[in-house]
């Protein structure tokens, strides 16, 4: 089938997303919690495309597309929820993104200001236990990518989501740091994490001396 | 939902080992907290991994907070909220010397809140274990340990012959079975329009008909959706206890036009009540031949479990309540695959509403013509409804779709006690709007409670009087939107944080950037928590400008254009005592 997307037609098979038709047809819409090695999760809501008939925007990467369909990457409702969304996601984090890290590109991709609504933010939690793999709790906005690369690319299933709503963050087994999990220290999380919430240690030596964060906190 | 862990599950699925959050649960029964040693328990005996089983431990209000001996539970329930009772959570927790949250350090005690224990018709209510008490003295009789089972209206229903409060008879699963094929049923409820009775309002016909024709090599689910969190609606509690057979029998018929064989009802832990009650129906009905193999000679094979949940609003939603079925977070799923296509433990699934399902019932036994004649012109079949404390006769009320707020909340309420005036009223639940008084006039139904920002959902009319302050309110409601996030899209998770923490702040609210953050959660989110929690905070805005203070940037938004019944923050002072801001739990 076909469809439009920002005035380029791409033919696309049965079950095609919006975000991969977008992407064929080389239009940029930017995302947060989508990794192309792993299912489509749907949380940051931040790949809001318009399409013709809708009233309202819908995530990219988890609606498939139907035939004839007219998808615009540029519409404006969908940008203004996308970059609201991206502003509520820096108002989260008690410092701002390292420049290299995906957060920061879509940030400046979306041209998000200082956010406008201010609130609590997490609280610093360092884990530098392992060798190699470290948490800054504080940096994780719980898109699910470390979870779903440690179950979907590994196969290790060392990593989880925990709490609920705004305390919600992510751990690795029993909260008891990558040392003492299934871990097998492949760093597919560190890879995919869009804010270095989870780093390998070279890179965070880079911003610190990660003993002297010591264990958890 | 994770395809790897679900694939874990259903290879232990025939082993009918518990899931991991029953395993949990027990824990917390058994010794008041889950430790270490009881998520490896879990992980072993569920077959999932260590860390799922962390993330499902620090999920739920069942799991996370210490329990002693004795567990009290304040409800912080809008309806509760709404008695004009004062500070009771903080008044408990003094008389109990505990912050909720807390444990007594000799393990004895334990203290929280919870969002609605659906003793709306007499609260504030309290929960000492598994006895409820609300109403008048409630308060002194819990803290003093000599709790008393509340009372619980009859419900009564404007239909000589009610449709939902008639007991269960099993008349419609004899009927379908003896006379009309799966498909001849199937066609009945779709002719019906029978629409859901949890709060989209989608046709049942159509989400049977979607599993019906979806292939399954192992079977096929209808679960019904025992989490009814909505706070001020005790309608499904009431179905759940008073009349489980109803509800069993529509779930069988479900079973029998979708071509399912299992039936799962997941119950909300709140409820002490109901998962006893359903246990003991289905037992029942097992011994009399309406479950279990080939039900009455037809062939048809259905049986059913009943299980609970462990503390959770959004595990009402349907792929959240999958997930927690199954043991796991109770957290939203992106759709597709729908449950039709792939639900619990991957097979079709149909997730129904209990209220829907025990329309099923008459629309087997009645046919389709006599279940439209029940509201002519409108929507079809009945609704349950129920009425809060304010008003003078509280309960639980079967109406004809049409019938007005006006007349449900006058004729069938009696008014408000202490010759109060109705402010407004909240319908169907926190995700709907708050339509004013000066709208009372406004037909109970899908479309007409649209169009003015309002909603059907659960069918519950809970009154604000005159003295409730509608900015406390929009708090009050902002923070259950907060704390019941499930976590899982950014707008809900961080957008109702900071709209809480703007109503919560002593200071005037831009409403720009109010509204700005509502469209953010209206069109973002990926479900209806996030998308609904909204539309409570539009109808203030709209009708209680000046209340809920509003400033454009440069001052008070619109301070002499209030809406009818609207009133400056001072001009109210004066009105009466103030409903204190609730920031417990």
């Amino acid at each position: 089938m076909k469809v439009t997307v920002d005035a380029v037609e791409v033919e696309v098979e049965e079950g095609t997303t919006m975000l991969e038709a977008a992407r064929a047809a080389g239009r940029y819409v930017p995302t947060l919690c989508f990794d192309e090695r792993m299912a489509p999760f749907g949380a940051c809501r931040v790949c809001m495309v318009g399409v013709e008939g809708n009233d309202a925007p819908l995530a990219s990467c988890t609606t498939p597309c139907s035939d004839g369909q007219q998808i615009h990457t540029d519409d404006e409702t969908a940008r203004r929820i996308a970059t609201a969304t991206v502003e509520l996601v820096l108002s989260e984090l008690p410092a701002e993104p390292e420049e290299h890290t995906e957060l920061a590109e879509v940030a400046r991709a979306l041209e998000v200001g200082e956010p406008r609504w201010q609130g609590v933010q997490h609280e610093p939690k360092h884990d530098a236990r392992h060798p190699y793999l470290a948490f800054q709790h504080e940096l994780c906005i719980s898109c699910g990518r470390c979870v779903r690369a440690c179950d979907e690319v590994q196969g290790a299933f060392a990593l989880t989501a925990t709490g609920r709503g705004f305390h919600s963050n992510v751990t690795a087994g029993l909260d008891s740091g990558f040392t003492d999990s299934t871990c097998v220290t492949c760093g597919a999380c560190a890879d995919t994490c869009p804010t270095d919430a989870i780093t390998e240690h070279l890179l965070l030596d880079l911003v610190g001396d990660p003993a002297k964060d010591g264990g958890p906190q | 939902m994770s395809h790897n862990l679900i694939e874990m599950l259903r290879a232990r699925e025939r082993d009918g080992e518990p899931t991991a959050m029953s395993i949990l649960k027990d824990a917390v029964r058994d010794h008041g907290e889950v430790t270490d040693d009881d998520r490896r328990r879990a992980a072993e005996r569920s077959g999932l991994p260590e860390a799922t089983v962390y993330g499902i431990s620090s999920f739920y209000d069942d799991l996370t907070e210490p329990r002693g001996h004795r567990h009290v539970a304040a409800c912080n329930g809008t309806a509760c909220w709404a008695a004009n009772a004062g500070d009771y959570v903080g008044d408990l927790g003094e008389r109990l010397g505990l912050k909720p949250g807390e444990r007594s350090e000799d393990g004895e005690v334990s203290y929280g809140t919870v969002y609605c224990l659906g003793f709306c018709h007499s609260g504030p209510a309290f929960r000492d274990g598994e006895v409820v008490d609300a109403g008048e003295g409630a308060l002194a009789r819990v803290a003093g340990g000599a709790a008393v089972q509340a009372e619980e209206p009859e419900g009564r229903s404007v239909l000589d012959e009610p449709v939902l409060l008639r007991p269960g008879d099993w008349s419609g699963l004899t009927h379908a079975l003896e006379s009309m094929s799966p498909e001849e049923l199937l066609e009945e409820v779709k002719e019906a329009n029978l629409r859901g009775r949890g709060g989209a309002g989608f046709p049942a016909g159509k989400k049977w008909e979607f599993a019906r024709n979806t292939d399954s090599p192992d079977g096929k689910a209808i679960v019904v959706n025992g989490d009814e969190g909505d706070p001020g609606s005790y309608i499904d509690k009431h179905l759940m206890e008073r009349n489980p057979d109803l509800l069993i029998e529509g779930m069988a018929l479900a079973g029998y036009a979708v071509g399912a064989e299992r039936g799962l009802v997941l119950v909300r832990s709140e409820y002490p009540l109901s998962m006893p009650a359903l246990r003991a129906a289905v037992e029942r009905a097992r011994e009399a031949g309406h479950l279990g193999e080939d039900i009455h000679g037809s062939g048809f094979d259905f049986d059913i479990d009943i299980e609970e949940g462990a503390g959770s609003y959004v595990v009402g939603e349907e792929t959240a309540l999958l997930g927690s079925l199954m043991g796991l977070r109770g957290t939203v799923s992106a759709r597709p695959p729908f449950p039709a296509q792939r639900g619990w433990h991957g097979k079709p699934t149909v997730v129904n509403n209990v209220e829907t399902l025990c329309n099923v019932p008459f629309i087997a036994s009645n046919g389709a013509e006599a279940y439209s004649a029940l509201s002519p012109g409108v929507t079809p079949g009945t609704k349950l409804v129920c009425l809060n404390e304010r008003f003078r006769n509280p309960g639980l009320h079967e109406v004809r779709f049409g019938t007005t707020v006006r007349e449900i909340c006058e004729d069938l309420g009696g008014g408000l006690v202490d010759d109060r005036e109705i402010s407004a009223v909240q319908i169907g639940g926190p995700l709907g709007g708050i339509l004013p008084a000066k709208l009372l006039d406004t037909p109970l139904d899908f479309d007409e409670l649209a169009d003015v920002g309002c909603m059907v959902g659960h069918g519950s009319i809970l009154a604000f009087d005159d003295q409730t302050d509608m900015r406390a309110l929009a708090t009050h409601l902002l923070e259950f939107g907060a704390e019941e996030s499930c976590g899982k899209c950014f707008p809900c998770r961080i957008g109702l944080q900071r709209a809480h923490e703007m109503s919560a702040r002593p200071e005037l609210i831009d409403r720009g950037r109010l509204e700005e953050l509502l469209e953010t959660l209206e069109l973002g989110s990926l479900c209806a928590h996030g998308g609904g929690m909204p539309a409570p905070i539009r109808s203030l805005i709209e009708h209680f400008p000046s209340e809920l203070g509003l400033t454009n940037g440069d001052g008070p938004d619109q301070p002499d254009l209030g809406a009818e019944g609207d009133r400056r923050p001072e001009e109210k002072a004066q009105a009466g005592p103030q409903q204190p801001a609730e920031d417990g739990a």
